[in-house]
């Protein structure tokens, strides 16, 4: 049977906290907007969701970012399948608290790859129940022994968040093009998502890459919009193609400045890589982890509140250019060079 | 020994493969390196793809994620990661630059862990991320990774990306696109390329300051030897200028 959706949704316009209370749910399969721990990460909703005691999470989504390592920071996720278990490239690769709840087996983690999980999604967003799929072929990702989710006894059918198997291989039927993966389709309860405006009805923008946040929106049951800027719309509607979320996909709209720090907001500001180094350093050692979610998580009232501690200094350097749409006063790396007013490559470029 | 580290080796050796015109996907580290070099030397229009949306920039300066705004700098494109594997499914990137903990004869690469027991790893590592999607769809997949027996090891715990599988037709029996496969694999102290027809690894050129013995020594498999075995060419001053001021000013890659 296809699977519709509700009706036309009407997106409302709530605080942080009431976004939250009315729609994140504890055990609730979860997806995350942008890139890794980089781009767009709906990290104030996910703080908030902490905040409120939401747990037992079941997250799929291509890889880690700010928000599963929040989760895990908490021991607030449950089951995770993904492809990536880092979440901040150069920053610390490897999530180290994900890594030690799974060792100790307290969080289930089924593999993929980036292809496969943004197929699944492209799946759940057209109402398809599966995905045919090529790049599988051959690798131990899909092997049944490995089936992550199957082992715990979760495929059987009466959770109707997991798909029955991982996986099919299967004779292609149509073309004769030989072997082909079945992948099941991406069904989530809901959708965080972060963007750089919103109209009051919901239609959303970002600028820069898009990573699959429009495949989420669909896939999604419910959809929680948090961003940078409520804009009218009659603005967004003067160059309708540089939208990328209709607003019937939305449930609900927050805004939320600086909503997606410490990943960046492409032509608002940069990511904080310095802080976030900071998070994978604290993660290595359980006091200093249990100090660090005592000072940003719990400590700080409110978002506003957190962003006021992480101070206008740090935000200036942040603050991107609206030219590149990222920052060229900060220096990153582990030892930063002197102050400059443009890095050098920059400068070579012909900007 | 010359004035330049092995990691500058491996990235100008692997920025020479990659020909004015072609495209290649690249993740961040030393690939993002080797690609920013080729188009800043011989390859100005090296047609760069990250799979998180970013098609065709012109570097700027080394972005840190594939998410990175840095990767969208005079792009064609700033899409998605739907869209970019698209390009990838039909066969549109010619080369990508892969890594892994464990590497076998055939090029099969482990990204998911060490240890017999997949519930219970010695070690567990991040996981494919896109490095299935692209050595499954790549023309040419290319390795860069320093070289000692445990990573070059007879038979890996897990395949996250299948190289020729157990060598032979085996790759292409199992339904993954004719003609696609590990290409070059690029070390501290060799390059090998894979013999036609077993598919095996094949030394074809020597770094500066090793031996044939060193690089046995150094892989826990017998390579094979191409008839006639090259002296990787070092850096040139060009190029290591270029690396080190425009490429990796704040050595980020390189001063690892």
């Amino acid at each position: 049977m296809p699977r519709l959706r509700e009706k036309t949704k009407k997106a409302e316009i709530l605080s942080l906290e009431e976004a939250v209370k009315r729609y994140v749910k504890d055990g609730q399969v979860i997806a995350f907007s942008g890139f890794t721990g980089f781009n767009r990460n709906p990290v104030a909703l996910t703080w908030e969701a902490i905040r409120q005691g939401r747990k037992d999470f079941h997250v799929l989504d291509r890889h880690g970012s700010c928000s599963s390592w929040l989760l895990n920071a908490v021991g607030a996720m449950k089951i995770y399948e993904t492809d990536w278990m880092g979440w901040g490239e150069m920053a610390g690769k490897l999530d180290i608290n994900l890594n030690k709840r799974y060792q100790r087996g307290e969080v289930i983690l089924e593999d993929y790859s980036h292809g496969a999980i943004a197929m699944r999604f492209l799946a759940g967003a057209i109402g398809a129940p599966f995905i045919p799929y090529y790049a599988p072929l051959g690798s131990d990702l899909y092997d049944d022994k490995y089936d992550a989710l199957g082992k715990a006894g979760l495929r059987d059918g009466k959770h109707p968040k997991i798909s029955k198997k991982k996986y099919i291989q299967m004779d292609e039927p149509f073309w004769g093009d030989g072997q082909v993966m079945l992948l099941p389709a991406a069904r989530p309860d809901i959708a965080l998502i972060h963007v750089a405006q919103c109209g009051e009805k919901g239609t959303a923008r970002w600028r820069g890459i898009g990573t699959i946040d429009k495949e989420l929106v669909f896939a999604c049951d419910k959809v929680i919009i948090t961003c940078e800027e409520i804009v009218p719309e009659s603005e967004l509607r003067k160059e309708p193609n540089l939208n990328q979320i209709p607003y019937f996909t939305v449930d609900a709209i927050v805004e939320c400045p600086y909503g997606g720090y410490p990943s960046a907001v492409p032509f608002y500001y940069d990511y904080d890589a310095p802080f976030m180094r900071g998070m994978d350093a604290a993660s290595r050692n359980e006091d200093d982890m249990k100090k660090w979610v005592d000072e940003w998580i719990y400590g700080p009232a409110t978002w506003n509140d957190l962003i006021v501690k992480v101070g206008a200094k740090r935000l200036l350097e942040l603050k991107a250019d609206s030219t590149t749409g990222y920052s060229t006063r900060i220096l990153r790396g582990k030892k930063p060079a002197p102050r400059v007013t443009m890095p050098l490559s920059v400068a070579r470029s012909g900007y | 020994m010359a004035d330049y580290n092995t990691m500058e080796q491996m990235i100008v050796t692997g920025s020479r493969e990659l020909l004015p015109g072609v495209s290649v996907a690249v993740g961040t580290g030393a690939p993002c390196a080797a690609a920013m070099l080729a188009q800043k030397t011989h390859a100005p229009d090296l047609l760069i793809i990250f799979e998180a949306g970013g098609i065709d920039p012109q570097l700027p300066e080394m972005p840190i994620s594939v998410g990175d705004s840095r990767t969208i700098w005079k792009a064609s494109q700033a899409t998605s990661m739907t869209d970019t594997m698209e390009a990838f499914c039909r066969g549109m990137v010619d080369y990508t630059f892969l890594g892994g903990a464990q590497i076998d004869m055939y090029g099969n690469l482990n990204s998911t862990r060490i240890g017999p027991d997949h519930q219970k790893p010695k070690v567990r590592f991040p996981g494919s991320g896109g490095a299935n999607d692209f050595g499954s769809f790549c023309w040419n997949m290319m390795i860069m990774t320093p070289q000692d027996s445990q990573r070059f090891t007879e038979k890996c715990d897990f395949i996250t990306t299948p190289g020729y599988l157990q060598g032979g037709n085996s790759r292409d029996e199992s339904g993954l696109p004719k003609g696609t496969g590990p290409y070059r694999i690029i070390t501290n102290m060799a390059v090998f390329d894979f013999e036609p027809e077993s598919k095996r690894m094949r030394i074809i050129s020597i770094n500066p300051g090793y031996s044939e013995k060193d690089v046995q020594d150094n892989c826990g498999f017998e390579l094979l030897k191409a008839k006639k075995i090259k002296d990787t060419h070092p850096p040139t001053q060009k190029e290591l200028t270029v690396l080190r001021e425009q490429v990796d000013p704040y050595r980020y890659v390189i001063g690892r």
